[in-house]
């Protein structure tokens, strides 16, 4: 297979962005990766667009996304089409974007991942989101991706000995990353003082799917992310000299049941691991060579769960790598350095390309003062879908070209 | 107990499915058997549809949670919820109506005609003690 990289990354920052259109924030990304990729005036060298979006047509009653956007960016004849694969939907328009230069079947890629929740109330955002949930046995209830996330959390606590005050330094460390970074939709400090230790902490940090309370779920963020990828192969390649092109190195995606209670132990997340060894085999590398990652923590807990299925930490382990800071900026293995989806933000058709937008920031050292990684030289992403049945894990490399 | 079903009252039931070729339960009904890859056909048109098992009665809670943030079309302050296995080994989610919850604990799986936030009626487990 040919050898991909990306050439170009835009982001918009996270927040509360209902004011505006969809295809315009989408656009605004994307714009910023065309600049800096360098071909603000080339843009028609782009023949394929891959636009990730979980809920234009229900949130924004807006479709044929993909179209939209090519024809506002003065895009046209490009080929494009919309990915929805629920909260994976980024990961996986830039796997396809991957898999379309890979196979020969164009040379050149724009991904752009872009999601407007703020634009209905948070019961309905939450209503929107667990529409992906089993229709009969799941979402009839009333359940919700949080409430999976509240039980998961309490099997991990009991079955491991995990603390609250354990859950409550994971979003500490990443509003210490989010803080610095101008892209994440909360950037208040937070210490573990006033979200836990506190006696009045559970004023501000109340409990939302016990034992998860408001510190430990990501907000309800709009934004959009844009990649520009070309083969390393390719004459076109000659466009795109204004910045060090960062490689491809490993994608890999997996699914597990869709109904949670079906998973013979519910605490193992199956795609999880899979996803990451199919990665970790295409890149020829382990665990231990990755130097930062950019792991889905919509729940703080799923950072440290998805950190040991990936093979970063042994099982039940990752509880000893928060409380000694080893994931943090200056750590061993540094996770989250945007801010993880906690700090961030979580527009989830956005997300899993921000986080490759945020691996390739680093790889180029391009990171803001205090969250730049040491010398980095692969960097993980892991975009996890509906509770872990849909889970796309992309490696990106310092590369040669 | 009273059977109304001769006044076209229907009991509530949620029920489990028994591949038809290997005996494997199922809930929720999937269209493949995990066990032998025998088809099931809703309409019992091309295949035969799979045998029901009424699932209710005692259980185990493997995992709950009491939710404060509860979709649009609930009003309440805060839900329960849990995942339970029954003594055949299927699991399933539900609501959870015990006062003071502890994972490993019996409950009792009732079926209730409940709504959805979109108030639409549905045969649903509720999780007592």
């Amino acid at each position: 297979m040919r050898k991909v990289s990306i050439v170009g990354i835009g982001h918009t920052v996270f927040g509360n962005l209902s004011e505006f259109d969809l295809v315009d924030v989408m656009g605004f990304a994307s714009g910023n990766a065309l600049d800096d990729a360098g071909i603000r005036d080339n843009r028609k060298i782009v023949e394929q667009v891959f636009v990730a979006n979980m809920g234009g047509g229900i949130l924004n009653h807006q479709t044929g996304i993909a179209s939209s956007l090519v024809s506002r960016m003065d895009m046209e004849p490009a080929m494009a089409e919309l990915i929805e694969n629920g909260p994976a939907s980024g990961a996986s328009a830039v796997k396809m974007g991957y898999m379309a230069i890979a196979s020969g079947l164009v040379d050149v890629v724009m991904v752009t991942g872009g999601e407007l929740m703020r634009t209905v109330t948070g019961w309905e955002g939450t209503d929107f989101v667990a529409s992906l949930l089993h229709s009969e046995a799941e979402y009839n209830y009333g359940l919700t991706l949080p409430a999976y996330g509240g039980m998961f959390t309490r099997m991990y606590m009991e079955r491991y000995g995990l603390t609250e005050r354990d859950l409550g330094l994971v979003a500490v460390k990443d509003h210490q990353n989010g803080e610095k970074n101008p892209f994440a939709h909360v950037r208040v400090p937070c210490t573990i003082d006033a979200i836990h230790d506190n006696e009045n902490a559970h004023v501000i940090n109340n409990y939302i799917a016990e034992p998860l309370r408001m510190y430990g779920m990501c907000p309800v963020s709009d934004g959009a992310a844009s990649l520009i990828l070309c083969a390393n192969d390719s004459p076109k390649m000659k466009y795109f000299t204004k910045q060090k092109p960062i490689l491809i190195s490993g994608v890999g995606s997996a699914t597990d049941t869709h109904c949670v209670h079906n998973r013979k132990d519910p605490l193992i997340l199956d795609a999880v691991r899979l996803a990451a060894e199919k990665a970790y085999k295409m890149a020829e590398l382990k665990p231990d060579d990755i130097s930062f990652a950019e792991l889905h923590d919509a729940f703080v807990i799923l950072e440290l769960a998805i950190s040991e299925e990936v093979g970063f930490f042994e099982r039940g382990k990752a509880g000893d790598a928060i409380r000694n800071g080893v994931t943090a900026i200056n750590g061993a293995k540094p996770i989250n350095t945007s801010g993880g989806l906690k700090s961030k933000g979580h527009p989830v058709g956005a997300t899993g390309v921000s986080q490759v937008f945020e691996l390739v920031k680093q790889l180029r050292e391009q990171g803001e003062e205090g969250r730049q990684v040491k010398d980095p030289k692969h960097g993980m992403a892991v975009n996890f879908g509906g509770f872990g049945n849909n889970v796309v894990a992309i490696i990106c490399s310092k590369g040669e070209v | 107990m009273i059977d109304f079903s001769a006044y076209g009252v229907q009991t509530p039931v949620v029920n489990a499915v028994k591949c038809p070729s290997c005996g494997k339960l199922f809930y929720p009904a999937p269209m493949i058997c995990s066990g032998c890859g025998e088809r099931r056909d809703p309409s019992g048109i091309i295949f035969k549809d799979w045998e029901t098992v009424s699932l209710s009665g005692e259980c185990t809670l493997l995992a709950w949670t009491r939710v404060y943030a509860l979709p649009e079309g609930y009003e309440m302050q805060y839900l329960l919820f849990g995942i339970v296995e029954f003594p055949n080994g299927l699991r399933a989610s539900g609501r959870l109506n015990v006062d003071q919850p502890v994972t490993g604990m019996k409950v009792n799986a009732e079926v209730e005609v409940m709504e959805n936030s979109k108030g639409k009626e549905f045969d649903g487990f509720v999780f007592g003690s």
